[in-house]
């Protein structure tokens, strides 16, 4: 079989289990259009994408846990063929309902961080959001095959020559940093929470990877994770984006702070998304939407303008917290507890309680050794002007006392988290998130 | 149900004050807001008494005007433990 169109990175280098090749040098599955191929390994999810590229058929890539038996019936019923590699070899189940392909159509899901996912049309095109010229990079593909970061990176490797790529299954996640170092990786892409693991679970391998290019994305950024990665990668680019399959990139931040310029909100210039806020949630009119999805969309994501930044908290149905009639951002009480220098991630949420109906409560992973730039990474705004930390801080054992002071010293009494559980890994879901 | 004793729930009362950087006071007649026990620090215990036991509490509201003292507290979630 002969690709039929050529993207332009085809001779990038594609390393996959370890092993060399180029996108050019991939198997060439024989794939039904309109399909839905549903696989976990990397050089398969590789070998799709670039089938796609070449023949323009309807597809749809997700993993196989990504879509349940009803979820495929539904599939097969919209008159797709769905496709589960086993063992590395297709196997297909024929459409329930055959149509025509709509050709070059790219279906993606949605999270499903508000219920079941859905389907969101896009082209290859559509989800190409970087074309200008860039340096030669080798980037780290940490994600998931068939979501939308995914496809990012994925794209950026087949369009642009000098874009490689290193896929790392699931199971070597945990040891990405020793597989990039060997494999020269200088640009990584990853959730905030990916970077958080790294840093907790070995910050001296992470240290070894000569990163150039350092990308955060699909959960909330704060400025601690900001401020850790910069004291490892001093001279590193560091910019975290905000995209979603709804509405694509959307917002790319460069300056190493949290958050996006306030003067970015309701600016309108062509070819750009347009940023505004209603009702603290965050809408986005893009040119990189889904099909049916121009003109403003609402995000369901959380943003506060914190002095002279408009800071994204979480997701609106989750973030907000009433406690007794007062409002807490989970998202900024989050911030607080990651400024701890003894805190490696945290999650905040609310719980039904007697007499004020919800308390704020937390989970914590705590760091093996104390991390720097605790005050600095303290959100302003809401919450009271960080105290200086003192080494006696970073000192002293943590547990849940010593956090429930910590909070106290920077938040409202009723932000406080009450009760505090004390984790001993980072959670993390297929998607890299463990926070949406 | 894994019922906690009075004895037990001063335990969690002492640590949630203890968390404030306070000390809980002996005396069971001691003023709820002489030592600054707050709605925010009854709503904590009751969460602690719900973790401890794995169960959920009922809370009759009318019932907490009558809570003053520590000595009330500590009542008040005995019995509502047994309902």
């Amino acid at each position: 079989m002969t690709v039929a169109t050529s993207p332009a990175g085809l001779d990038n280098r594609v390393v996959v289990a370890g092993a060399p090749r180029s996108w050019r040098d991939l198997p060439a599955p024989a794939l039904p259009s309109p399909g839905a191929v549903l696989t976990a390994g990397a050089a398969d999810a590789l070998a799709v994408a670039r089938h796609h590229a070449g023949y323009g058929t309807e597809l749809l890539l997700a993993g196989p846990t990504r879509v349940d038996a009803t979820m495929r019936d539904e599939l097969r019923a919209a008159g797709f063929a769905v496709t589960l590699f086993v063992d590395g070899v297709p196997q297909t189940t024929p459409p329930a309902t055959p149509r025509s392909p709509e050709a070059g159509r790219l279906w993606l899901l949605t999270s499903g961080s508000t219920g079941r996912p859905k389907r969101v049309g896009h082209t290859l095109d559509s989800l190409t959001t970087v074309r200008a010229a860039q340096p030669e990079r080798t980037w780290l593909c940490p994600y998931a095959p068939g979501s939308y970061a995914w496809w990012q990176v994925v794209t950026l490797s087949l369009t642009q020559p000098g874009q490689h790529l290193v896929v790392v299954d699931p199971d070597e996640l945990d040891d990405w940093p020793a597989l990039a170092a060997t494999h020269g990786v200088d640009a990584v892409s990853g959730t905030p929470t990916f970077w958080r693991r790294t840093l907790h679970r070995d910050p001296e391998a992470l240290a070894r990877v000569p990163l150039r290019q350092l990308t955060l994305g699909g959960e909330p950024v704060d400025q601690t994770v900001l401020d850790r990665l910069r004291a490892l990668f001093p001279t590193a680019r560091i910019s975290w984006i905000y995209a979603s399959s709804e509405v694509g990139a959307s917002i790319v931040v460069h300056d190493g702070r949290a958050g996006f310029p306030v003067g970015w909100l309701d600016r309108v210039a062509p070819g750009r998304p347009t940023l505004s806020l209603r009702d603290d949630e965050l809408v986005i009119t893009s040119p990189h939407h889904g099909v049916g999805l121009d003109g403003p969309v609402r995000t369901g994501d959380r943003a506060q303008i914190v002095d002279d930044r408009v800071l994204i908290t979480g997701r609106l149905d989750s973030d907000e917290i009433n406690v007794g009639g007062s409002k807490v951002s989970a998202g900024l009480v989050r911030d607080v507890l990651t400024a701890h220098p003894r805190v490696a991630w945290a999650r905040v949420t609310g719980r039904r309680a007697p007499v004020l109906g919800r308390m704020v409560v937390a989970e914590v992973v705590p760091t093996t050794e104390p991390l720097g730039s605790a005050t600095a990474a303290v959100p302003r705004g809401s919450v009271t002007a960080a105290a200086p930390l003192g080494s006696a801080t970073a000192a002293v054992p943590l547990d849940e006392g010593v956090l429930v002071r910590w909070c106290a010293e920077r938040l409202p009494d009723y932000a406080v988290p009450r009760r505090i559980r004390l984790l001993t890994e980072i959670p993390v879901k297929e998607t890299l998130k463990s926070d949406v | 149900m894994n019922e906690l004793s009075r004895a037990q729930i001063r335990d969690l009362m002492a640590q949630v004050v203890q968390h404030q950087g306070r000390v809980l006071p002996d005396d069971d007649s001691a003023d709820l807001r002489e030592i600054g026990f707050r709605s925010l620090d009854f709503s904590e215990l009751a969460l602690r008494v719900e973790d401890a036991t794995g169960e959920e509490l009922n809370f009759d509201a009318p019932g907490l005007r009558r809570i003053a003292t520590v000595g009330d507290v500590l009542d008040f979630l005995a019995e509502l433990q047994r309902q």
